[in-house]
């Protein structure tokens, strides 16, 4: 099985054929920003990109990828330093514990690709697919005000 | 963090040196001894200068410092080091943060309660201050001065003529010096670092998804493990077919252990999958028909037997009147760390490495070193060692990052059960839990039921207050408020707990608060005073009182608008005191939301203002999720939920506009992690009471 995962191709064997594309990530590539949370798709630790559009990797076999191209934490900072999505996570301090975040910031970095301005209601529509039970959510919503300014 | 540092062989063995030098000692204060590396160090002129177990300072300009509370987003990898920071004066730049190991030198390892600052505050800030006597010292004799000429800041000791040096230089002579007899600590007024807003330390990392924690532990040829717990409490395995499991190739073994069926596999994926597939004859134990319905009728029913406390004030038996009555109920709850419980375990040549997301590695080497006695290689001095109450170096707890905390791993019972899996295996095994399994073998706060009482004077101000407390391990703490009533009693009924009980972020505080904070509303709206005003009149002269002052006046400039009502909540708890509004808009057609919420704290010294913001958010949102979403029930002995479409938690578009101030104090330093969280629900049921006029005694609230 072949991956398109952040602008380069990995080749996974050996996996079982109904491994979800998080376990492959994690125990097969060694990708290890996706977290597993829930395994049903409600917590969106585990979120990754998929053509753009932020998906539960612990719903989609991984086997169902195809060509599509799927984009990881890991692949976000640039040879030019943090994404501006990152980097606004730290000047707002969002993380507590953390382990959200990769899925708090891959979803925040889909919904201002689409809309670099969204509304609050679009934010909280997309945003809340993700929980964080530090209560990290004052500061993401400052991240995102202050990215949308920009 | 540093993870090669972490796990560098010269760092345990300076560290094991030390611990060896102090002996028993080192559990009531600070180890001053540099131990065998700093004589080495004289030796082999190594420029590495250790004067404590807290510093190290190293040739290249790098200042590590050692932290012994597991973080869990609570901040202590940030404010630990601030406290070191700020007493051997270096650039916070400078600083990188390892992580203790398990060692007598750090005393015993728990975090918990609310506790780290104020384990730390003198302690750690003392183990910067002699780090910096002895460099002032190094550079006095070096110049040939006095060292009271001498003064230390960025990292350089300057004399009064203006010359300077770097502590880089000075490490060297440092070490050979004799260690102070005593630390002198900076007067408060020249603090520079304590009360900054210094970003985490420990954030860069979780932006980029390189952050370990448990579950991302990695070792050469490991394996993955899940078990399968009995679905009932009690329940025992009486046999398993594993048939079917075994048939993926990548699955490596199954085999019952004291708490279940294991499964071992090449990956999680597989192990998870695999543990599905299993067959597996339970028997169900004495409370398999234990139903938290039927919990709940005998709490009710508690004085049928005496109380396990009681507190009296006054004479409340002489008080006989009217009384105004209440019952207030607290469901069980989980405590949902977004990381499962999980825990990687390898048996290396006689050595026992653990890798675990723990709050308390102290109590993960005791579970450790009680079910391995027998297993691991033990020579003459660890005997020696284990005789005279020290330490057995052949067990190894690394503990990670933790994806949220609050309790749940205060117990190790996910430590013991990989150690029990490892144990067969010479490769390192990773077990990880489903949710679902987290889910169902928690350990729960308590369901608790109250019951209140109380009797009005002729101005409509308490005059008797009795408060019962019902559950299983559950304690009045909390429920001995500072409201001034003349006669009061308050007793606890405390039941063996039906099902597996542990600390949950804000214990007791979290019930008792409750019951007393809304039922200060309830009388007040009886005898017609504004709430705020009777908590006012009720409350002494104090910090919390000045709180709940402050908070008003935050408030009232805000202002209300026409369909929104508040409710006020204010508790002192964990040495710090907290006071919260919570406004609700009435939305119509019975509909209500959560729109604002105002808190002040008075913490005590604040090392830095943004974490105690960020702890205060934390603890609204968590306070939120209990108080309005969650519960676990229970039926037939088998938790009822297992995941988080029925244990949901606050989601951002629930989320309120949250306002935090923070009291200016130069008392010393409270808790942070949990006093935010008791007063959340009963200003919401204030909030609800005065949008309504109906009282909510029970959680989770139902908003409409």
């Amino acid at each position: 099985m072949k991956l398109r995962i952040n602008g380069g191709q990995q080749e996974v064997e050996g996996a079982d054929p109904d491994t979800p594309l998080l376990w492959v990530l994690r125990d097969h590539l060694g990708m290890l920003g996706a977290k597993y949370g829930c395994g049903i798709g409600q917590c969106g630790a585990c979120t990754v990109l998929i053509d753009g559009e932020p998906t539960p990797s612990c719903l989609i076999r991984a086997a169902d990828v195809g060509d599509a191209h799927i984009e990881t934490i890991e692949g976000l900072a640039g040879d030019d330093g943090l994404h501006p999505v990152q980097q606004a996570w730290i000047d707002e301090q969002v993380p507590q514990c953390g382990y959200c975040q990769s899925g708090q910031i891959l979803t925040a970095v889909a919904l201002l690709r689409n809309n670099p301005q969204p509304s609050r209601d679009e934010i909280d529509r997309k945003m809340s697919a993700v929980l964080c039970r530090c209560g990290s959510y004052p500061r993401i919503l400052k991240a995102i005000a202050k990215l949308s300014e920009e | 963090m540093n993870r090669a540092q972490a796990f560098h062989p010269d760092r345990r063995r300076f560290l094991k040196a030390t611990a060896a030098v102090a002996g028993g000692a080192l559990l009531i204060g600070i180890n001053w001894s540099r131990g065998v590396e700093a004589a080495e160090q004289e030796a082999d002129g190594s420029e590495d200068f250790q004067p404590n177990a807290w510093v190290a300072l190293h040739a290249d300009g790098r200042v590590e410092i050692t932290v012994a509370e597991s973080e869990m987003g609570q901040g202590p990898y940030t404010l630990m080091p601030m406290l070191v920071a700020e007493e051997l004066e270096v650039p916070w730049s400078s600083i990188s943060v390892l992580r203790a190991g398990v060692d007598p030198v750090y005393g015993f390892q728990l975090t918990g309660g609310s506790t780290s600052i104020k384990k730390g505050w003198v302690l750690l800030r003392e183990a910067g201050a002699i780090a910096r006597q002895l460099l002032l010292m190094a550079a006095a004799r070096q110049w040939g001065i006095a060292p009271e000429r001498c003064r230390a800041r960025d990292g350089q000791v300057f004399d009064d003529s203006g010359r300077s040096i770097a502590y880089t230089r000075l490490v060297g002579l440092a070490a050979s010096l004799p260690m102070p007899d005593k630390a002198w600590l900076k007067p408060p007024e020249d603090f520079h670092v304590i009360g900054q807003p210094l970003p985490r330390t420990d954030v860069p990392q979780k932006v980029t998804g390189q952050a370990v924690y448990g579950i991302d532990v990695r070792r050469p040829g490991q394996l993955f493990a899940t078990v399968v717990h009995p679905p009932v409490f009690g329940g025992r395995l009486r046999a398993f077919d594993d048939t079917g499991a075994r048939e993926s190739p990548a699955v490596v073994d199954v085999f019952a252990i004291d708490q279940g069926v294991a499964v071992v596999a090449r990956d999680t994926w597989s192990a998870f999958k695999a543990a599905q597939r299993l067959s597996i004859d339970w028997d169900p134990g004495e409370r398999s028909g234990f139903r938290s319905q039927d919990w709940e009728d005998r709490l009710r029913g508690y004085d049928a037997r005496p109380p396990s406390r009681e507190h009296v004030r006054g004479t409340p038996e002489a008080v006989t009147g009217d009384r105004i009555e209440a019952e207030y109920l607290q469901p069980f709850q989980a405590h949902m760390t977004l990381e499962p419980m999980n825990c990687c375990v390898h048996f290396d040549d006689g050595k026992l490495r653990i890798w675990a997301p723990t709050q308390s590695p102290s109590l993960a080497y005791g579970s450790a070193k009680r079910l391995t006695q027998n297993r691991i290689e033990r020579g003459w001095h660890k005997l020696l060692n284990k005789v005279f109450g020290g330490y057995d170096d052949s067990i190894e707890v690394n503990t990670t990052l933790l994806g949220g905390g609050f309790g749940r791993r205060l117990e190790q019972d996910y430590v013991e059960e990989a150690i029990q899996i490892a144990a067969r295996f010479e490769v390192p095994v990773q077990l990880v839990w489903t949710r679902e399994q987290d889910v169902r073998n928690d350990f729960y706060h308590p369901m608790t039921y109250h019951r209140m009482a109380a009797e009005l004077d002729a101005q409509g101000m308490p005059r008797l207050w009795l408060h019962d407390i019902a559950g299983g391990g559950v304690s009045s703490w909390g429920a001995r408020h500072d409201y001034a009533i003349p006669h009061q009693r308050i007793r606890s009924y405390d039941f063996e707990p039906p099902i597996p009980k542990g600390p949950w972020r804000s214990v007791a505080p979290h019930f008792n608060v409750f019951a007393v904070e809304h039922f200060i509303d309830e009388l007040a709206r009886q005898a017609g005073h504004d709430p705020l005003d009777y908590r006012l009149q009720l409350l002494p002269d104090g910090r919390l009182k000045r709180c709940l002052l402050r908070l008003a006046e935050r408030v009232k400039a805000d202002g209300l608008n026409k369909n929104e009502r508040i409710g006020y909540a204010a508790a002192s708890t964990f040495d710090s005191h907290v006071a919260e509004a919570v406004v609700l808009r009435d939305l119509g057609t019975g509909r209500y939301r959560v729109d604002r919420v105002y808190c002040v704290i008075d913490c005590g010294i604040v090392i830095n203002p943004d974490i105690v913001r960020q702890q205060m958010e934390s603890s609204i949102v968590y306070g939120l999720t209990a108080a309005t979403l969650t519960e676990i029930t229970v039926e037939n002995g088998q938790v009822q939920q297992s995941n988080f479409h029925d244990v949901p938690a606050l989601r951002l578009h629930q989320l309120p506009e949250i306002f935090v101030d923070i009291v200016d104090s130069t008392q010393k330093p409270g808790g942070l992690g949990e006093p935010g969280v008791p007063p959340l629900a009963p200003a919401l049921a204030n909030a609800w009471l005065a949008s309504t006029g109906k009282p909510l005694r029970r959680l989770p609230l139902r908003l409409s």
